[in-house]
């Protein structure tokens, strides 16, 4: 089955929002490169919504959106793996009705569950109309109107959620799939996993500018294009 | 009863952290056969910690790879005796620690000493302002039974064994420019100069000196020059590389229990550190005057029982009290009838701060940080200032630090942004350089609502009750930190460069306390030192009433929390009860007070 990512993604472009496509940077390492591939977790119309959600969350501007970041490849991972399945969660019963806010989390399903869950329980909800099928100001007031929500549990807790996938995304070392081509880092001006300040830290208001380096960067060399070990299909 | 039953050890040791690892090399060097049981995994600052890998936020920062796995263990919350709790399913507002080094290899290393008058925080107070000022407000505050002179050389000697950073403020009674003038008399320098500061924080040092406040460096595990300590550990100068406080150091440059102790006793004949060993419970003489032994579950499930002529605790504080509670050791406290010990004055951390937004031309560069990294005052610190109509007791430093700039977390945005969309993202990306913080750590009283018992619902994996904790900011912390908040506000305001400013403060009116939100890992309190078997689990000397081979450690000791980090004061406790085990206990084993 030949199978696009990006073509995927590319059904959520709407007016107002950005029609170029998420743009694929130089792999930075061996997870980069997932195009090929069906998505880990999602299904199509899974990844649709989530990257109309996230772009909500992170539009784009001079610097790329959610989804340009690779965030909703990040989610798909995050979701498949050891945290998706709820790894360091305690989800022993009972789980009662009433909770208070300051208990935190307190429903039975491990975050994969929760946004499979809360795809549905929002697609639902609303008017009907589906995420990806409204315009900028739609999803945004559809956005909008899950945030603080007291709609249900489920929702609520799927907003916050997806608000701190979708950071985490934005933000966390490319090694994870999310902040291609140092997206987020760059926004911020975080030079990223080499760090070694003992001679500046106290030379005031110098700036520091520095091209980011993850994880998978090795010193002396350029993009660690030699960590791409996975082949490419499609 | 246990599967399996092994030899009898001189001591046994439950956990092996800063305090277990104290205990076992100091015991361990004075003749005793010392098994540490340790309920996570070993790993090590060199093999496990090292970068660029280490320097992960999502895993070590976001994901608590490091942390206690809360799937096997957890404890529920409520914030008042009359709900009903509910279990912490993630972590949030603390983070212990699980495998070897405990929390002390991802802590920030911000080492601090009690005041003197903290360790006598009722009589203090009382002499003070008389008895009426405490009773004002149905607080618990009570003496140590332990004082500062006391103390001091083992919190000197802590400050060697992590090879500290600082400037001294009192040596021997001789006040000194640029230390902690309100410090007590120390017998002698810190080992290590401060560390540099960034502009961020040289600024709040200027605007609290222009108020006429006494700004010095934070004391600070994040070593300043290259040092060997007492047992011959060698440490390296910190790079300031901001992944610090939730991470390993891989640089050896933040003091932790692995490299400080951990290394220099391994080896050792009297040594034994068994990992994945997780205690269930401390087990009884059929007397009922002292403990046998501990009872564990190996890696391999099966449970263990491993008798010892001497128990120390050390699975940080609030692993302490469940392991007394689920062992049946002392009396447990009710609240209702203000009865029993194990599980009173269980208190916290009270924390109020601005985060304050600087001219453009101000360039914090905020990744260049350390855990301990920052300036603070204490003038507003426990009995520092004249509390007499302000209706409150304690207090708290207030400092600027700079930690990190690792941006998953670190988003100042100015009051009133959104939390998401365009004009959030410009917030975020206009203000990430050009920003700073200032901090009331505030100290937290103890009130008989407060408190740990056994949660009657839900269990651990291994079938025990979890621990209960029913906890919110009593009215006195409340006065203090919206007074300290005021404090704050004033030094950002006579701070240079200053934008605007926008304020959090935990223990605000109509804001209960929150598992959620990231606070401070200083759980204190639930087995309190004391010189009164009526309210204190231990005597004076960290030695149980009611067992008296049974010796405990960590913030779990704390009568109520002080306006500091809890590690300096914890450890120089572990050194003081070392010493008494070593010269009193051992050669003449018995209770070392009357009860
Ligand atoms: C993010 C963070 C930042 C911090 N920053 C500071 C700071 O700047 N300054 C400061 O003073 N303090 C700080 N702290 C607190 C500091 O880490 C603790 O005070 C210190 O580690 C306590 O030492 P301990 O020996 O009591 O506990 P720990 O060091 O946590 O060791 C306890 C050990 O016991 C083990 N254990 C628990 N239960 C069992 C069981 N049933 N069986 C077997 N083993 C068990 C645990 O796995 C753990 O390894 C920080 C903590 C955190 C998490």
């Amino acid at each position: 089955m030949k199978f696009s990512r990006r073509a995927v993604l590319a059904h959520i472009g709407a007016a107002g929002l950005s029609a170029a496509l998420p743009v694929r940077s130089p792999a930075q390492n061996a997870y980069a490169d997932l195009e090929g591939r069906p998505w880990f977790f999602f299904n199509d119309e899974q990844a649709r919504f989530v990257a109309a959600m996230v772009d909500i969350f992170i539009p784009e501007d001079e610097f790329p959106s959610a989804s340009q970041a690779g965030v909703v490849d990040f989610i798909d991972l995050q979701l498949a793996g050891p945290y998706g399945r709820g790894e360091g969660l305690y989800l022993q019963g009972p789980f009662p009705e009433s909770t208070l806010p300051t208990q935190g989390y307190q429903l039975p399903y491990p975050p994969a569950e929760l946004v499979s869950r809360g795809i549905e329980e929002v697609e639902g909800g609303q008017d009907g109309i589906r995420l990806v099928d409204r315009d900028l100001a739609g999803r945004e007031a559809f956005v909008g109107a899950l945030s603080g929500t007291q709609q249900s549990p489920v929702a609520g807790g799927f907003f916050d959620e997806m608000l701190k996938l979708a950071n985490w995304g934005y933000f966390a070392d490319p090694i994870y799939d999310g902040n291609r081509d140092y997206a987020g880092w760059r926004m911020v001006g975080f030079p990223g996993a080499h760090a070694y300040y003992l001679s500046f830290v106290d030379k005031h208001n110098v700036p520091y500018p520095v091209d980011p380096k993850g994880i998978a960067h090795v010193p002396g060399e350029g993009p660690a294009e030699f960590l791409e070990t996975r082949s490419r299909e499609g | 009863m246990a599967a399996r039953t092994l030899p009898k050890t001189d001591v046994v040791i439950i956990g092996g952290g800063w305090t277990g690892l104290a205990a076992a090399y100091e015991l361990a060097n004075n003749g005793q056969r010392c098994v540490v049981l340790e309920r996570g995994r070993y790993r090590h600052d060199a093999t496990y910690f090292a970068g660029p890998g280490e320097h992960d936020d999502l895993k070590y920062a976001h994901q608590y790879e490091h942390m206690m796995d809360v799937s096997t263990q957890t404890l529920t919350f409520r914030n008042t005796p009359e709900q009903t709790a509910l279990p912490m399913r993630r972590l949030g507002s603390f983070l212990p620690g699980q495998g070897l080094g405990g929390a002390g290899i991802h802590w920030n290393g911000q080492n601090w000493r009690p005041l003197p008058q903290d360790l006598q925080m009722r009589s203090f107070y009382v002499d003070r302002y008389g008895e009426q000022f405490l009773s004002d407000d149905d607080i618990t505050v009570q003496d140590w039974g332990v004082t500062y002179e006391e103390l001091e050389p083992h919190l000197d000697f802590f400050e060697r064994v992590a090879g500290i950073g600082g400037a001294a403020g009192n040596v021997g009674g001789e006040i000194r420019e640029g230390g902690n003038p309100f410090e007590g008399p120390r017998s002698r320098d810190y080992p290590n100069p401060p560390m540099k500061q960034p502009i961020a924080t040289t600024l709040f040092a200027q605007g609290a000196a222009q108020l006429g406040y006494n700004p010095f460096p934070i004391p600070s595990a994040n070593l300043t020059a290259a040092y060997e300590n007492p047992y011959g550990a060698q440490l390296h100068p910190c790079t300031y590389c901001g992944f610090c406080e939730r991470f390993g150091c891989g640089y050896y440059a933040k003091a932790d229990p692995i490299i400080c102790i951990y290394d220099r006793l391994v080896g050792h004949d009297n040594f034994e550190i068994r990992f994945n060993a997780y205690v269930m419970r401390v087990d009884k003489s059929s007397d009922g005057k002292t403990a046998t032994g501990v009872t564990y579950v190996d890696e391999d499930g099966q449970e263990v029982f491993q008798p010892a002529d001497i128990v120390c605790m050390c699975a940080y504080s609030l692993w302490n009290v469940h392991l007394m509670l689920v062992s049946g050791l002392g009396e447990p406290y009710d609240f209702r009838n203000r009865t029993g010990t194990v599980g009173r004055n269980y208190a916290y951390q009270t924390l109020a701060a601005a985060t304050v937004f600087f001219e453009k031309d101000i360039l914090t560069n905020p990744f260049m940080g350390a855990g301990a990294l920052g300036m603070a005052i204490d003038d507003f610190n426990t009995g520092n200032f004249d509390q007499g109509d302000l209706g409150f007791v304690g207090g708290g430093y207030i400092g600027s630090t700079q930690t990190n700039g690792r941006p998953i977390a670190y988003q100042p945005t100015p009051a009133g942004t959104p939390g998401f969309g365009l004009e959030w993202k410009r917030a975020v990306r206009d203000n990430y350089n050009h920003s700073g913080g200032v901090l009331l750590h505030g100290s937290s009283v103890a009130s008989p609502s407060n408190f740990l018992d056994l949660d009657p619902t839900y269990t651990d994996v291994f079938g025990r009750p979890l621990l209960r904790m029913t906890f919110d900011f009593p009215e006195n912390d409340r006065r203090m930190a919206a007074y300290g908040l005021e404090r704050v506000v004033e030094i950002v305001e006579a701070m240079d460069s200053v934008v605007s400013y926008a304020t959090v403060n935990r223990a605000g009116p109509e804001q209960n306390y929150s598992v959620v939100p990231y606070q401070t890992t200083h759980n204190t309190g639930g087995a309190v030192i004391g010189t009164d078997p009526g309210t204190s689990v231990v005597n004076r000397y960290g030695q149980m009433w009611d067992y008296h081979n049974v010796f405990v450690f960590g913030a779990c000791l704390f009568p109520q929390n002080l306006g500091y980090n809890p590690t300096g004061p914890l450890m120089g406790l572990a050194y003081w009860t070392l010493e008494h085990m070593k010269n009193a206990y051992i050669p003449n084993p018995r209770p070392l007070m009357d009860a």
